[in-house]
């Protein structure tokens, strides 16, 4: 069994229900394969850096997995056939130290999903989004410089 | 007899933060170490080791396929603040 990160971006076209009802599938395709979750984390309705397939908008999530390396070719043919992903990114945490990242992010994936929800992105219109979330990203750009 | 450097002396902010991972969901973090369109700056220019500057290269890439930072931009696309927007 090795640590995996599975982000998936869901179509925006679909409704909350049915955004939640994919996940939970994506979800089922993991454990199915052997796969064990170990937290996930929805990134909420986010625009796109480029369109695609014509959508400008996408549902980000990410869930942090342990599955067995030969398991990954299947679930991936699986996310490739499902139409209701517009994009799917797997990376591996294979060294100590991504490891050690990969614990930590799972952490904190943890400790949001227990908070209590401040900003639910599911339940909101999509259309209201981008204004709540403008002084967050100025911040962390200021201090990276 | 030594010629004039053209760009000031480097040194590698990620090597001063001791920066051990980079996560390719933090898009801001990335910005350092993108020309405003979002080609990856050199080495010559950033003054990243080349440790870090194999990371961030990686990292990078692993955003733009996850579509959290553009492949590239046009000249009408260019803005001043991208990532304030990209949300």
């Amino acid at each position: 069994m090795r640590n995996y990160e599975n982000l998936v971006i869901v179509k925006p076209t679909l409704t909350a229900e049915e955004i939640q009802a994919s996940v939970k599938a994506i979800e089922e395709v993991i454990t199915s394969n052997g796969g064990e979750i170990i937290a996930t984390s929805p990134m909420g309705m986010r625009k796109l850096a480029y369109p695609i397939e014509k959508n400008e908008r996408g549902f980000y999530h990410v869930i942090y997995s342990s599955i067995a390396p030969s398991a990954i070719t299947e679930i991936e043919r699986r996310f490739r056939i499902n139409e209701e992903l517009l994009r799917f990114v797997t990376i591996k945490y294979d060294t100590n130290r991504e490891i050690a990242a990969f614990n930590g992010m799972v952490e904190k994936a943890k400790k949001a999903a227990e908070a209590p929800k401040v900003e639910t992105p599911v339940a909101e219109a999509p259309t209201e989004t981008p204004a709540v979330e403008t002084e967050a990203p100025a911040a962390t750009e200021a201090a990276a410089e | 007899m030594a010629e004039k450097r053209k760009y000031k002396k480097r040194y590698c902010k990620y090597c001063e933060a001791k920066v051990d991972f980079m996560d390719y969901k933090d898009a801001g973090a990335l910005r350092f170490s993108l020309s405003e369109r979002y080609k990856i700056m050199p080495r010559r220019l950033t003054g990243n080791c080349k440790r870090h500057q194999d990371m961030i290269s990686i990292v990078i890439k692993r955003a733009r396929a996850a579509a959290l930072v553009p492949y590239t931009v046009t000249r009408k696309q260019v803005v001043v603040a991208p990532f304030e927007n990209l949300k």
